[in-house]
C-alpha cells in the first residue's frame, strides 16, 4: 500500500489511537498523543526519514513472533524483554526492577507519546542511593515478528543520589517487526551513569526509538551509541542538563550499508550554568545506505559558563550512498564555549596506498581504513565485554562484500 | 631483478620522467642522487604503484614482469619494497594489525611459512630492536604520533620484517640525526645479501658513509645523466650538481 506522506500521517494517528483505545489509555498520555502531529513530507525533523515503509500497517498488528537467535548475555545480570513485555531478570543487590516509575521529561515525538499511551508495561530499574554496581546491566530488548507489526518496549533507569552503574541498552528484532522504543536515564546528585546502547536489529526490521537522559542532578552520564542500519532506523535523543556542574559525554558509530537506514536527531539542553557535554558520533554509508545526523546544542538564557562540544565526522564508501549531517547551535548567551565540526569525506588514498604498498589488497585495506575510522572509538569502551561484543559486530558489517564494480573505486 | 627501459612517466598528467634506463641486478646496491626536482621520488613512487604516477612509455620489468600491468600490493607480494619519503600515519590502525595483514599476504604470495601470532610478535619485536624502536610502538596506530625519526625508523622495522627482494628507499636519510642514521643505516646494511637489490634514493651523499653503494647515478631532468662508482658521491659533495647539469644549484 502506497499513501501520500499526509494520508500516512492521518493514517498511523488513526491506527495510534485505536490502539490507546483498544488500551484503555487515559489521562496526560492520551491527551499528548491526541494533540501530536505524525510528520508529513514538510516536517523539517523528518526531512530525510519517509514514514512510508509503515504503509505496511505495523502499527495494525502487534509483534509476537518467537525469536529464533538470541543475544549473548554481556553481563551476569540480565534483564530480557521480548516483544515489549519483560519475561526475565537477574538483578544485584541494590537495583530493584518496578513497573512504576516517575514520569518522562522531554518525550516530544508522537511515536514517543504513542509509546506512553500504550506501554503497559514499562521497566523501571532503580539503583538505590550511594550504592556501587560493579557489573553492568545487560536490558536485552527484543523483538520479533514475519508479519509487519509493532511493540512498545519503555525502559526506565533511575539512579538515586551517589549511585554508579552501567547499563547496556541492547536491541536484537527480526523480520518485519517494529521496535517503538522509550528510554529514560534519570540520574541524581553525584550518580555516575556509563550506558550503551547497542542496535544491531536485522536489515528487515524497524526501529523508531528515543532517549531521554535526563540529569536531575549534579551527575556524570557517559553514553555510548553503537548502531547498524535497517529498513528504517529513528533515534531521537534529548539530554536535559539540568543541574550546574552536571557532565555528559555522548559517543557514537553508526554504519548503514546496502539500502539501510539511519537518522539520529540529538539535542543537548542546557538550561543552568556551568555544564558540560561532549557530542562525538562517527558514521559511515556504503552502497545506498542513507545516514542522517542533526546535533542540535540549545544554551538557553542564564546558563552562563556552558563548555559544549559537537563532532560528527564520515565516511562516504562508495558514491551511492548518502549522508546529512548538520550542527544546529541556539545560544542564548555569550559566556559559553561551543565548539562543532561535522565533514562528510572518504577513504584517504594515501593512506590505502600505503597498505597496498605493504601488500595488503585494495578490498583489505579499504575494510583496515573503515574500521580504523571506528576503532578510535571502540577504543574508548570502559567494558571490556562490551568491546568484545562490539568491535566483531561492527567488523562483519565493515566487512560486508562490496559490488564488483566498486573495487577499483 | 629490476630492469628499466626508456621509461617516461607523468605525475597528474606533467611528465617527470624522460627516458630512464636502470639495471639493478640482485646483490646490487645503487645510490640515486640528482637535484630537488629531478624526479628521484617519482621513480620510486612510479616503481611502487602511486596513483597518479603513469608510465607514459618504456617499461620498467622486475623479476621479468611488467610492473605497470601490476597493482601496487601485487608489487609488493612479488617482492618490492618502497620505504616512503613521507611515511602515512593511520590512526585507529595499530602497527601490529597492519604488519599482521602485510605479511600473511605477502608470505602467502611467496609461498613462505605463514608465521602464528606468537612468531609473527617475536619477530616484531625483534625487528623494532634492531632500529631501536621500542617495541609499545606495535601497539600504537600506524605512525601515529611518531616524530619523523621514529617513522623512518618504522619504514626500516617493515622492511626488516618484509624481506623483500628489491628494497627502494626514498630519502630514508632525510630528517634524521646521526645517531638515527647510523641505526637506520645498521638496518639496512643488515639486509645487503647477494640474493636482494637496493636502490637508495637521496638527495645528500650522507647516507652513502654509512650505506657503501656499488654504484652511484645521477638524475636530472628526468633522465639518468651519469653513472659511476661510490666515488661519484664525493664528487658530488664536493662540487654540487651544476657542473653536470649545468644549472647553478644551491644544495
Amino acid at each position: 500500500m502506497s499513501l501520500s506522506a499526509s494520508a500516512l500521517a492521518q493514517e498511523l494517528k488513526t491506527q495510534a489511537l485505536a490502539n490507546a483505545q483498544t488500551n484503555g489509555s487515559a489521562g496526560d498520555a492520551l491527551a499528548a498523543l491526541e494533540a501530536a502531529n505524525f510528520p508529513e513530507r514538510k516536517t523539517e525533523q523528518w526531512k530525510y526519514t519517509s514514514l512510508q515503509a509503515l504503509a505496511d500497517g505495523h502499527l495494525n498488528a502487534t509483534a509476537d513472533g518467537e525469536l529464533t537467535q538470541s543475544l549473548p548475555a554481556l553481563s551476569d545480570y540480565v534483564v530480557t524483554i521480548n516483544n515489549g513485555q519483560l519475561v526475565s531478570h537477574n538483578l544485584p543487590d541494590g537495583v530493584s526492577l518496578s513497573h512504576d516509575g516517575p514520569a518522562i521529561n522531554g518525550l516530544q515525538t508522537p511515536f514517543a507519546f504513542y509509546n506512553s499511551a500504550v506501554a503497559s508495561q514499562p521497566v523501571v530499574l532503580t539503583v538505590a542511593a550511594n550504592t556501587r554496581i560493579e557489573q553492568p546491566i545487560h536490558v536485552q530488548i527484543q523483538s520479533a515478528s514475519d508479519a509487519p507489526a509493532h511493540c512498545n518496549p519503555r525502559l526506565v533507569v533511575v539512579l538515586n543520589q551517589g549511585a554508579e552503574a552501567a547499563v547496556i541498552e541492547h536491541y536484537h528484532a527480526e523480520g518485519q517487526a517494529l521496535t517503538n522504543a522509550v528510554t529514560a536515564l534519570i540520574t541524581a546528585d553525584n550518580a555516575q551513569l556509563t550506558h550503551y546502547r547497542l542496535q544491531g536489529e536485522q536489515a528487515s526490521s524497524l526501529h523508531i526509538g528515543t532517549l531521554i537522559i535526563d540529569q536531575q542532578g549534579v551527575s556524570k552520564v557517559d553514553s555510548y551509541q553503537l548502531m547498524t542500519g535497517n529498513r528504517l532506523r529513528r533515534n531521537d535523543v534529548r539530554a536535559l542538563v539540568s543541574k550546574s556542574g552536571a557532565e555528559l559525554n555522548m559517543k557514537g558509530i553508526f554504519v548503514v550499508r546496502d539500502k539501510s537506514h539511519v537518522d539520529n536527531q540529538l539535542c543537548v539542553e542546557h538550561s543552568v550554568p556551568n555544564c558540560e557535554s561532549d557530542q562525538n558520533f562517527k558514521g559511515l554509508a556504503g552502497e545506498s545506505g542513507k545516514a542522517v545526523f542533526n546535533g542540535r546544542i540549545h544554551i538557553h538564557p542564564g546558563a552562563s559558563g556552558t563548555n559544549a562540544e559537537l563532532s560528527n565526522k564520515n565516511l562516504l564508501l562508495n558514491p551511492g550512498a548518502e549522508i546529512n549531517t548538520k550542527p544546529e547551535l541556539e545560544i542564548y548567551n555569550d559566556d559559553v564555549k561551543c565548539a562543532h565540526g561535522t565533514t562528510v569525506g572518504q577513504l584517504d588514498a594515501m593512506q590505502q596506498f600505503y597498505l597496498q604498498s605493504r601488500g595488503i589488497p585494495a578490498a583489505e585495506a579499504k575494510r583496515m581504513l573503515s574500521l580504523g575510522f571506528v576503532n578510535e572509538l571502540l577504543m574508548t569502551l570502559p567494558h571490556e565485554k562490551v568491546a568484545e561484543w562490539a568491535t566483531p559486530w561492527l567488523e562483519a558489517e565493515l566487512a560486508h562484500t562490496t559490488p564488483a564494480g566498486d573495487r577499483a573505486a | 631483478m629490476l630492469e628499466i627501459r626508456d621509461l617516461h612517466a607523468t605525475v597528474a598528467d606533467k611528465p617527470i620522467l624522460k627516458g630512464l634506463n636502470l639495471t639493478v641486478n640482485p646483490g646490487e646496491v645503487h645510490a640515486i642522487m640528482g637535484p630537488n626536482g629531478s624526479g628521484k621520488s617519482t621513480l620510486a613512487n612510479v616503481l611502487a604503484g602511486r596513483d597518479n604516477y603513469a608510465i607514459t612509455g618504456g617499461e620498467a620489468l622486475f623479476e621479468g614482469s611488467s610492473l605497470a600491468d601490476l597493482e601496487p600490493e601485487e608489487r609488493a607480494q612479488a617482492g618490492l619494497f618502497l620505504a616512503f619519503q613521507y611515511p602515512v600515519e593511520i590512526p585507529g590502525v595499530s602497527n601490529m594489525e597492519f604488519l599482521k595483514a602485510a605479511l600473511e599476504s605477502v608470505r602467502g604470495a611467496q609461498g613462505k611459512e605463514e608465521w602464528d601470532s606468537v612468531t609473527l610478535l617475536r619477530q616484531a619485536r625483534a625487528a623494532c630492536k634492531q632500529v631501536n624502536l621500542d617495541a609499545s610502538f606495535l601497539k600504537r596506530g600506524v605512525n601515529e604520533g611518531f616524530s619523523g625519526g621514529e617513522k623512518k625508523r618504522n619504514e626500516i622495522m617493515q622492511m626488516l620484517l618484509m624481506e623483500p627482494k628489491l628494497a627502494l628507499l626514498d630519502e630514508t636519510d632525510s630528517g634524521l640525526d646521526i645517531d638515527a642514521l647510523q641505526t637506520v643505516a645498521k638496518g639496512v646494511n643488515s639486509l645487503r645479501s647477494p640474493e636482494r637489490g637496493i636502490v637508495l634514493v637521496t638527495h645528500y651523499q650522507r647516507l652513502l658513509d654509512y650505506i657503501v653503494p656499488d654504484f652511484v647515478h645521477v638524475l636530472s631532468n628526468g633522465q639518468i645523466i651519469k653513472s659511476g662508482g661510490k666515488e661519484l658521491a664525493h664528487e658530488l659533495e664536493e662540487k654540487g650538481y651544476g657542473w653536470l647539469t649545468g644549472e647553478e644549484e644551491s644544495a
